[in-house]
């Protein structure tokens, strides 16, 4: 029974995401199997918690469950009907099916690690616990959660893409359920593999690229089985694969006239704010980026328009939070001038804490010292768009990180740094891959392969997918 | 053949690849270790709090019996929590308790020492449904209560305790 619900649960959640998938590429560009599972999967927990807290303003209970049940289906009957076009089969070499077999092997793996261990300290108590409420409350977070004092360390103010889609999983199952929660983190391992395979291929125009830079994602321990990690239930994997998404999106709308994937980047870019309330500084490093291919692109104003769905998320979660009273998260101290002149002295110390991190062997392995080879590649390229976005898209938030930790509140700064930096610094780690990706496919841009090599297009040749099969389809 | 096989082409291989070595060796031990170090738990709808309680008070079971407890008390009233400072265990236990406590509004004290007598005697009874001791002594004269493995106490709060 918990199956057959768990099954309508994710089925839902996949209509949904494919629905919305469907109107955003609009039969435009081909997109592999395992591209249309990912963005599915990705459009599907936003849409779905989106849906979950704005019908929750108006119903509750079954009401609830059936409203966003029949808005995710008829996004999947729409889907059905604009379906997104598949590239033509191509029978796979060797070696790329021994590195399927690999990562086939890996995902296994996390699958078994996520149910062997429990949810993680944060992934109980910040991020469950809201699943859990608001499921005992007929779907509505309880108006008393968010100003309720003792219940401050479960930061009522972070928002519900992950709670909401355990919600989900939860109002399927008829209970909150903290063992079949667990699914859903692998889940988006899976669709960080199926992202980076895809990606590898349109970046480099190889298919084994990226399969085997995919594999090499399990070899993180931060990402595998670190505190943290993408087993654990905590927000900051899913938030990374979100912004992989986003910014991989952004490098294909970047190296040609895409406008597919200008949309698709939008539509991820938006989630980022309600993944985490960390995702506000990546929104705002990845809306800087899409600002400057529009520019550079000299695209019409109208793409703008594109960073409007983050804005609304940003500004409709903060004043949804002022109206429920919800107390002030206590971690920082008030962003302003002043404070940050009086706090300057921490910077030298917060550079060390961060350079320390960066070859914490256990945590990272050469994780890092692969990616800053690969920088020294990038660099080469750097007149290039689409590297200064990858480029900016991995330093310019590490340094953020580094600056709000200027303002923390804590009583020792470096405990709080300590705490979080391997998660903070995973959210630009797969993006650290794609910059990897581009070094070891090294003046990619010159290599006929990239454009013509298999039967999918890469970022070369999908601006000009618009074929007479397409259009029939 | 030059282009196809060039010195740069080579060196370009080889340093990926001993990369690629390289963040194996390291990474293969500590993912394995990582990998192992768990057997299969329990599975439930409670199991990874019962995880946590059983880690902290060594007794099994205990989310389900908290919750029971929760639930048979006046749900109007707060659940007053009290946690140790500097002890990473009570403080687990408290929120864990928190989290167990819903829809009781909770309101966590963390006090240095053992003793919360200073704290409870400025309570208004009436408005405390449970006290929950987080590896904290329970005043003697506040009544017994349901006691989980060792550290964790839940005393249901009467209408006529009073000091």
């Amino acid at each position: 029974m918990s199956a057959l619900a768990l099954l309508g649960a994710f089925a839902t959640l996949l209509f949904a995401g494919y629905g919305l998938l469907a109107l955003l590429v609009r039969q435009e560009t081909r997109f592999s199997l395992t591209e249309q599972i990912a963005f599915s999967w990705l459009l599907g927990t936003g849409a779905v918690s989106l849906f979950l807290w704005i019908f929750g303003l108006f119903f509750h209970g079954v009401l609830l469950r059936g409203s966003v049940s029949i808005v995710c289906l008829s996004l999947g009957f729409v889907g059905w009907r604009r379906m997104v076009p598949l590239p033509p089969r191509r029978t796979p070499k060797s070696f790329e099916i021994f590195l399927g077999i690999i990562i086939l092997i890996e995902i296994t793996i996390v699958f078994y690690l996520s149910f062997v261990h429990t949810l993680g300290w944060d992934g109980l108590l910040n991020w469950e616990i809201k699943a859990r409420y608001a499921f005992a409350n007929g779907g509505v977070l309880p108006a008393t959660y968010f100003s309720d004092s003792g219940r401050a360390f479960s930061h009522p103010e972070y928002p519900l893409a992950i709670p909401f889609t355990e919600l989900w999983l939860y109002l399927w199952l008829g209970e909150a359920d903290q063992f079949w929660a667990k699914p859903i983190f692998p889940i988006f391992y899976v669709v960080g593999t199926f992202l980076l395979v895809a990606l590898g291929k349109r970046l480099a125009g190889r298919t084994w690229l990226g399969l085997l830079l995919a594999a090499f994602l399990f070899f993180v321990p931060q990402i595998t089985v670190e505190v943290g990690s993408a087993i654990a239930g905590y927000a900051d994997f899913p938030l990374s694969i979100f912004y992989l998404a986003a910014i991989g999106c952004l490098f294909c709308a970047a190296e040609q006239h895409n406008t597919v994937f200008f949309r698709l980047y939008a539509a991820c870019l938006a989630l980022l704010p309600w993944v985490k309330r960390d995702g506000v500084i990546l929104w705002t490093v990845a809306a800087a980026c899409g600002v400057f291919v529009i520019l550079r692109t000299k695209r019409s104003p109208l793409f703008f328009l594109g960073f409007l769905p983050g804005l609304l998320i940003i500004c409709g979660w903060h004043f949804y939070l002022s109206t429920m009273h919800a107390l002030q998260p206590a971690d920082f101290l008030p962003i302003n001038p002043e404070t940050l002149g009086s706090h300057l002295y921490r910077i030298q110390p917060l550079l060390s804490a961060f350079l320390a991190e960066f070859y914490n062997l256990p945590t990272w392995s050469l994780f890092w010292f692969v990616v800053a080879v690969g920088v020294v590649y990038l660099l080469r390229r750097m007149p290039d768009p689409g590297a200064l976005v990858l480029f900016t898209a991995l330093i310019v938030p590490i340094f953020l990180y580094l600056l709000i930790y200027v303002f923390s509140s804590w009583p020792s700064y470096l405990d709080h740094v300590g705490l979080s930096i391997s998660r903070l610094l995973m959210h630009v780690a797969p993006v650290g891959f794609l910059i990897t990706i581009l070094a070891v496919c090294r003046g990619s841009a010159k290599n006929p392969t990239r454009v013509h090599e298999g039967g999918m297009g890469t970022c070369g040749s999908a601006g000009s997918e618009r074929t007479p099969m397409v259009e029939l389809a | 053949m030059t282009s196809r096989f060039s010195y740069g082409r080579i060196a370009h291989a080889m340093l990926w690849c001993g990369l690629a070595v390289a963040s194996l060796a390291v990474s293969i031990p500590k993912i394995y270790s990582g990998a192992t170090a768990y057997p299969l738990r329990p599975t439930g709808p409670l199991h990874t709090c019962d995880s946590y309680l059983k880690f902290a008070t060594g007794a099994s079971g205990v989310s389900k019996d908290l919750i029971s407890i929760f639930q048979s008390i006046t749900a109007s009233k707060r659940v007053i929590i009290f946690t140790r400072k500097d002890d990473a265990f009570s403080s687990g236990l408290g929120m864990t308790s928190a989290y167990l406590a819903s829809p009781h509004l909770v309101r966590l004290f963390e006090i240095n020492g053992t003793h919360p007598d200073n704290e409870l005697s400025k309570m208004n009874p009436d408005e405390v449904a449970a006290v929950v001791f987080c590896r904290i002594n329970r005043p003697a004269w506040l009544p017994a209560g349901k006691v989980f493995g060792s550290g964790l106490e839940v005393v249901s709060m009467p209408e006529t305790v009073r000091r």
